[in-house]
């Protein structure tokens, strides 16, 4: 675990302004290193997704800056900031987001279809990808005749076709029962382990975050506790821990924390 | 992504809905059909008198009148006119028109660049009498000047100098006793034979005149060539006769001329000028076939006004479908910008989508216009116009087409440009939670 992939600086982000203005993040500063497994875990509200947003690209904090692989991206342009997501991250969604429309294989070769490969060499990477999930049968069928755990294997294989280094999982358990649940978990592990893809998991789920090597527990825009360590007991996953340890500060600017940021 | 899977994803996208697609395409097409057929039908018409025009292309004539004549033709100018004794000499009044005296004729003459003046005369012979003796009414002879924009179906025109006639196509039946039919006669035949006219003085006493048939014309819809057309040496003499055996020597006069023009193109403003200055008018054929140009382009020009505002209404079908295209499909626009596709691609992605539609519109609208053109102009000139030689109503305008085409493509993709910009600028992280 050398260089970190991704790391952040007093990262901020503020919705609305004056009276309903909502401070969703307050200034965070982490890293996580390359290969690292980590759980962003949190009560809804606590600014997790906000978070997940902005280490994604896919959202442009207030204030703070997210580099990637060293580079900050802040002041990239937006084709520039698309092109890197394309290239470099991979998303798992709870809701799948499948075109039911299109077959499974057209599903899982979307994003070489946004980078501009050519048809066949995508069809034959959809192809290698849905093999490896077990879901090379069902590429011809459409996206609707799968079940939740088959939906969200091809969106897995979806999110593992462009080789990213990142791979962000929104609740990737939130729409499946338990033991649909434990495949998936099992299938996202493995391929951190065996492939070294950096895995960043949000999630309310303990025992999924117990899973990671690293958990940073968000409550109210803040990074609240970081635990380390695979796979602990799962009970031992505090929600709200008695002393928070500060998070890092690495920037220039001293950065002033508002008390009670909740308007 | 790349242009091909940009254009395929469009198309692809287009026929998901496949009804709504469809109902926007048929108002593309209504605009379309109507365009290509109305410009079908101007370019038909129009290169129906550009052969006309054509014919009478080496012939460099031009026709005089009195100068009256044009002026109560464009009357916007002329107010009432002071009488002036002395003017009437060189022009007289026949029926309440305006006439060309032998004055006026050599007048013309006299003018530099015209070679040579044939007053128009109105002959009316008795019959014409074929070599089996069989004799026909003459009720109608063609003006010798309308040789040139005549259309053969054989043979050629008759020559200026010698006593030759043609023979409309309806008559060739007189010529062959074996057939009813004139269709079944080989307009060829005829050529070569000798018939008679006969024609009577201003006291009645019949003579005849021989004359060969070196052609067979066909009835344009100007009415040129349905009856036959004797050459301008034996109209002269058909005259001659027709007004000869009154004592009194009769004053000529002429309701028009034609003059033959040494390089037209060149001269024409000079000669023009020149016959103003004399008091007559002069026009060349492309004067007059302009004015019907001009009416049929006016003619033209409002119907494809009218297809252009079908297409207008139609663009806005297409705002309409792709804004409801957008607002069904904003959670898969999100992930796309999630996975990495910018905010260009997704406005060319929702643009390209209305070009295919533009595209679709206007091939099918087109295509149908030609369809529907070319059977149309082949029934109506087989049948209800079929005696109309050379009659063309609609014609295929390869550049006209395309260029419809490219309009509507260029409409359809400003119609597009809404929508897509409203796709653009949707944001990944709403777009995905929207319900």
């Amino acid at each position: 675990m050398s260089s970190p992939v991704l790391e952040t600086e007093n990262l901020v982000k503020v919705y609305g302004r004056g009276p309903a203005r909502f401070d969703a993040l307050k200034g965070l500063t982490f890293e996580i290193h390359q290969g690292e497994s980590v759980a962003i875990v949190g009560k809804s509200g606590s600014g997790k997704s906000t978070l997940m947003h902005l280490l994604a690209l896919l959202d442009a904090p207030s204030s703070g800056v997210v580099a990637l692989e060293g580079r900050p991206v802040t002041a990239l342009k937006p084709k520039e900031v698309s092109r890197l997501r394309n290239e470099t991250f991979g998303f798992v969604f709870q809701q799948f987001f499948l075109n039911p429309n299109q077959t499974v294989l057209e599903n899982v070769t979307l994003p070489l279809k946004i980078a501009g490969v050519s048809k066949s060499e995508r069809n034959q990477r959809g192809m290698d990808a849905l093999e490896q999930l077990e879901m090379a049968d069902k590429a011809t069928n459409k996206a609707t005749d799968l079940s939740g755990g088959q939906k969200q294997r091809v969106c897995i294989a979806r999110a593992l076709i462009n080789n990213p280094s990142v791979l962000f999982a929104d609740e990737p358990t939130g729409n499946l029962d338990s033991a649909t649940s434990e495949t998936v978990e099992e299938i996202l592990f493995g391929l951190h382990r065996e492939r070294g893809i950096t895995l960043v998991v949000v999630t309310h789920d303990d025992d999924l975050a117990a899973k990671c090597q690293r958990r940073l527990i968000m409550q109210d825009g803040m990074i609240v506790a970081e635990e380390t360590g695979a796979a602990p007991a799962s009970a031992a996953a505090p929600q709200v821990p008695t002393a928070a340890p500060q998070p890092r500060r690495r920037g220039l600017l001293p950065f002033g924390r508002r008390k009670g940021g909740r308007a | 992504m790349n242009v091909v899977d940009l254009t395929l994803t469009a198309f692809a996208n287009t026929l998901r809905s496949k009804l709504r697609t469809a109902l926007t395409v048929l108002a593309i097409v209504i605009g379309a059909f109507t365009l290509a057929l109305t410009t079908g039908l101007g370019a038909g018409i129009n290169q129906y008198v550009d052969d006309m025009v054509a014919g009478f292309g080496e012939e460099d004539q031009i026709y005089v009148m009195p100068g009256g004549d044009m002026e109560a033709g464009q009357a916007a100018t002329s107010g009432p006119q002071e009488y002036d004794p002395d003017a009437g000499g060189s022009s007289e009044q026949m029926w309440g028109q305006q006439m060309l005296s032998e004055e006026d004729i050599e007048t013309i003459e006299s003018i530099d660049g015209i070679t040579n003046v044939d007053p128009i005369v109105f002959v009316t012979a008795d019959y014409l009498e074929t070599p089996d003796g069989d004799q026909y009414a003459l009720n109608e002879l063609g003006l010798p000047a309308d040789a040139g924009a005549m259309e053969l179906a054989a043979g050629e025109r008759p020559d200026r100098d010698a006593m030759e006639i043609t023979v409309p196509e309806t008559w060739l039946a007189a010529f062959d006793d074996s057939t009813e039919a004139y269709e079944d006669v080989d307009p060829n035949s005829v050529l070569g034979e000798t018939v008679e006219i006969g024609i009577s003085n201003m006291l009645g006493e019949q003579s005849t005149l021989e004359a060969e048939i070196v052609g067979v014309s066909e009835q344009a819809i100007s009415g040129i060539g349905g009856a036959p057309m004797p050459s301008q040496a034996l109209n002269q003499e058909l005259y001659d006769i027709q007004t000869s055996g009154l004592e009194v020597e009769q004053e000529e006069a002429y309701i028009q001329a034609v003059a033959d023009v040494e390089n037209l193109a060149e001269n024409e403003a000079e000669i023009k000028a020149a016959l103003q200055e004399e008091g007559l008018a002069g026009m060349t054929l492309e004067d007059l076939l302009g004015v019907i140009q001009g009416i049929i382009d006016t003619v033209t020009w409002v119907l494809s006004g009218f297809a252009l505002i079908a297409l207008l209404a139609a663009s806005f079908g297409i705002v309409n479908t792709l804004l409801m295209s957008v607002q069904e499909r904003t959670r898969e626009i999100g992930l796309m910008k999630a996975l990495g596709m910018s905010s260009g691609k997704v406005f060319g992605l929702f643009s390209m989508e209305a070009v295919v539609i533009g595209v679709m519109g206007s091939i099918i609208g087109a295509g149908a216009g030609v369809i529907v053109g070319l059977v149309g102009n082949a029934w109506l000139t087989g049948g209800p116009l079929s005696n109309v030689a050379g009659l063309v109503l609609y014609a295929v305008d390869p550049l006209g087409l395309l260029g419809i085409c490219a309009l509507i493509i260029v409409i359809a993709f400003l119609a597009g440009t809404l929508p897509a910009s409203r796709a653009a600028k949707k944001d990944p992280i709403e777009a995905l939670r929207y319900e």
